[in-house]
């Protein structure tokens, strides 16, 4: 046993620690010279960290240049970071800090969609607004839809709507076969592709689904070939794609069949592990780094210079949301809540992605969607944008009835 | 993951004979009292300089203690290593936020249907993780809950991987009084009360000789049928207890944070609550307590400075096994009796 560790202080601990949070407040009335703060409540430890990272590099590589161009209406703009690990439990808790103590005045960084209603119903609680510039579930925007939460980024029923277009367009007629993972999102995302893709004329003949983290995928083979499909789109992410995909170019199933699928079945972090196999792959997407606009060009290259590596979708969307805040409380002139929200709703502004308008019905933000194509050699790959959907085609109807 | 043979040895030395009984016992209880003055006095103090943020912590930590007492009586008082004990706090916050959401925004219908279910469930995961000891049952609890969790993350009903949200701030009433679950102070106030109440009926039953029996199936359950007890019936009584009282503590959850997800029922919940009872002081009930508010304030504080947060709270994890073998409530009570082994043999 151990010559008790503890001071004879530690009687006093409660109360102390009780008066050290206490006083840990800031109250701070905002004077014209103050800066505008953001809280960011990203996920930065854990399975999610990848993404939270390219949120937080998105989002201080726009922070910085608005700064050093003078700020927002003479004010610079301050972020605050706080770890959210993916977990709505823990988001609610850092999200009410950063409003109740830090005082800040809007608030970002939600990655799963669960963080991001979560802390949406927070904010209408706390009476502030908040954007994601990652989660993609529909519902954030339609039928659990809050006056208080926008969305920047697509979500999951505008990628496949732009996914669907260009298959319409490049392989009308084709008839599609689906692989999903075993679980609700894998199946709704199935779900949503093809009825979007049979309205454009694709004819579906059959889908199956196989358990998360499946090692062997080639008992899957045989219905695939035997329904003589000419696409398939899965909805994989991660190792479960690595292994498809590699199965698949084993097994020789890649002639003749074009695979398509989701935003995240392909990623930067993946993409190393599939090689070669991934060539030919297409998604419906809101950002490539190989868009050829002159903004991009831009983005691109002060991401890379900052950063040494290429922005992915969600650091483009999070770099993008800063021009949006600072477009909306200029419009504003100030960061009230009720006038901020009117400013926002409607706007129109520049991002490396191309223009995007946030649709006042239900605060999702419409912008052109990409139909984007793998081309890999096995040691270096390019994200070639092959197609482009007009925002107004791919965002589909206002179904948020809240406000 | 410390193995439960090594856990059972951390267990308290209180019961060792009715002789020091009172001796031995009164310090923990004192303990509670200067915890329970201390929490009135935080709760003045953040009152008073108008930090509700403080106090909505604090009402979780103590949420998060009600999990963490739940572990202690199979841990400390019984011997039994949960890894699932999030299934019953989980189903207990589901049940509630249905209840307020969708049938009525009362809150003594929404704890007693948690109560109902979690009573009910305890007893038919009883049942199954009780045919086993040791290290199997600790697996049998981690897999049932998991079980669960996954069944809640893929069920579309209850919001699947988004969890459900629009559970109403309500008014708690008590007769003709009733205070609102959205003001910090008087949901604070519930929930220290239930806190204490918990801890002192809790205290009652462990000394009571459902307790007693307790104890002798941790200290050798062989020999328990010899006494002429049943020691299987006693260890599936005390595990539809400690549900009962994880789903009670689970159903105030919604009504301080608005929504559920499945993120409560997943390991990380149950291993969080495994470490609080360690940290605070295994089979003290106030331990687990102490053990809620010192690692919610530690998460916040150092969450906010270093997304390293959790490497710390591991190296305090493995520090206060080291050397608060008997946690921190542990190190308190010693230093108390000495104290007053000190003050008697002084003039």
């Amino acid at each position: 046993m151990s010559k008790n560790a503890f001071p004879r202080s530690v009687h006093a601990l409660s109360p102390l620690l009780a008066l050290l949070m206490a006083s840990g407040a800031a109250p701070g009335a905002a004077q014209a010279a103050d800066p505008i703060r953001i809280g960011v409540v990203t996920p930065l430890s854990g399975t999610y960290a990848p993404i939270g990272q390219q949120v937080r590099w998105g989002l201080e590589l726009a922070t910085k240049e608005v700064n050093a161009a003078g700020g927002v209406m003479g004010r610079q703009i301050e972020l605050l970071f706080e770890d959210e690990e993916a977990n709505p439990a823990v988001a609610t808790q850092k999200a009410e800090k950063l409003f109740q103590v830090n005082k800040v005045d809007f608030l970002t960084g939600t990655v799963n969609s669960g963080s991001t209603l979560a802390v949406g119903q927070l904010a209408e609680r706390n009476g502030r607004l908040i954007a994601t510039t990652v989660s993609f579930s529909d519902a954030i925007t339609t039928d659990k839809c809050s006056p208080n939460v926008f969305r920047v980024n697509a979500r999951a029923g505008q990628q496949s709507a732009a996914l669907a277009e260009w298959l319409a367009k490049d392989k009308p007629k084709a008839k599609v076969y689906y692989l999903g993972p075993d679980y609700e999102m894998g199946r709704s995302t199935v779900a949503a592709f093809k009825s979007a893709a049979e309205k454009t004329g694709a004819q579906s003949t059959g889908e199956v689904f196989a358990p998360l983290g499946s090692k062997d995928y080639s008992q899957y083979f045989g219905q695939l070939r035997a329904a003589r499909p000419s696409v398939l789109y899965t909805s994989t992410a991660g190792n479960d794609t690595v292994r498809l995909l590699t199965q698949m170019s084993e097994y020789g199933l890649l002639r003749n069949l074009t695979i398509v699928g989701a935003s995240g079945t392909v990623t930067a972090q993946n993409i190393g592990a599939i090689g070669k196999a991934a060539d030919g792959f297409v998604t419906g997407v809101g950002y490539s780094a190989e868009l050829a606009t002159p903004e991009n060009q831009a983005f691109v290259a002060a991401f890379r210079k900052e950063y040494n590596t290429a922005p992915d979708l969600y650091g483009a969307d999070s770099y993008g949301l800063i021009g949006f805040f600072k477009a909306a409380v200029e419009k504003a002139g100030g960061t009230d809540t009720d006038t901020l929200r009117k400013a926002m709703e409607g706007l129109s502004w520049t991002t490396p992605q191309g223009s995007k308008t946030m649709r006042a019905g239900d605060h999702q933000a419409i912008q052109d969607m990409y139909a984007v194509r793998i081309a890999s050699d096995g040691t270096s790959n390019r994200f070639d944008v092959v197609g482009t959907v007009p925002g107004d085609a791919a965002i589909g109807p206002d179904l948020c009835t809240r406000f | 993951m410390p193995e439960a043979t090594t856990l059972r040895t951390l267990s308290d030395p209180g019961h060792a004979g009715p002789a020091s009984r009172l001796s031995r016992l009164a310090p923990v209880h004192w303990l509670a009292l200067i915890f329970l003055v201390a929490a009135l006095g935080f709760a003045a103090v953040a009152w008073a300089t108008g930090n509700g943020f403080y106090l909505r912590l604090a009402t979780e930590a103590l949420i998060f203690a009600g999990l963490a007492m739940s572990v202690d009586l199979l841990l400390g008082y019984t011997g039994l290593l949960s890894l699932g004990q999030a299934l019953y706090f989980g189903l207990g916050a589901y049940v509630s936020a249905l209840v307020l959401r969708d049938v009525a925004p009362s809150f003594w219908l929404a704890m007693a249907a948690a109560l109902l279910a979690g009573g009910m469930a305890g007893l038919i995961g009883g049942v199954i993780a009780n045919r086993v000891k040791g290290v199997y049952f600790a697996l049998i609890t981690f897999g049932l809950a998991q079980v669960a969790a996954k069944t809640v993350y893929n069920t579309r009903a209850l919001g699947a991987s988004d969890g459900l949200i629009g559970i109403p701030q309500i008014r708690v009433g008590f007769g003709p009084v009733s205070l609102d679950t959205a003001d910090p102070l008087s949901f604070f106030l519930l929930v220290l009360g239930l806190t204490v109440t918990a801890y002192a009926g809790l205290s009652y039953l462990m000394d009571a000789p459902f307790g007693r029996t307790l104890a002798a199936i941790r200290a050798n359950e062989k020999r328990v049928p010899f006494l002429g007890f049943n020691a299987w019936r006693y260890k599936l009584a005390v595990y539809v207890l400690a549900a009962c009282v994880a789903a009670l503590a689970g159903a105030l959850y919604p009504m301080l944070r608005g929504f559920v997800s499945p993120e409560l029922m997943f390991f990380e919940t149950s291993g969080n609550a495994v470490i609080t009872v360690i940290v605070g002081g295994v089979g003290t009930l106030v331990g687990p307590v102490m053990g809620s508010l010192l690692l919610t304030a530690l998460r916040s504080v150092v969450g906010s400075w270093t997304e390293h947060h959790l490497i710390v709270v591991g190296v305090i994890f493995m520090l206060s096994v080291i050397f608060l073998r008997k946690g921190l409530v542990g190190a308190l009570l010693a230093r108390l009796s000495r104290r007053g082994e000190a003050g008697r043999t002084a003039p």
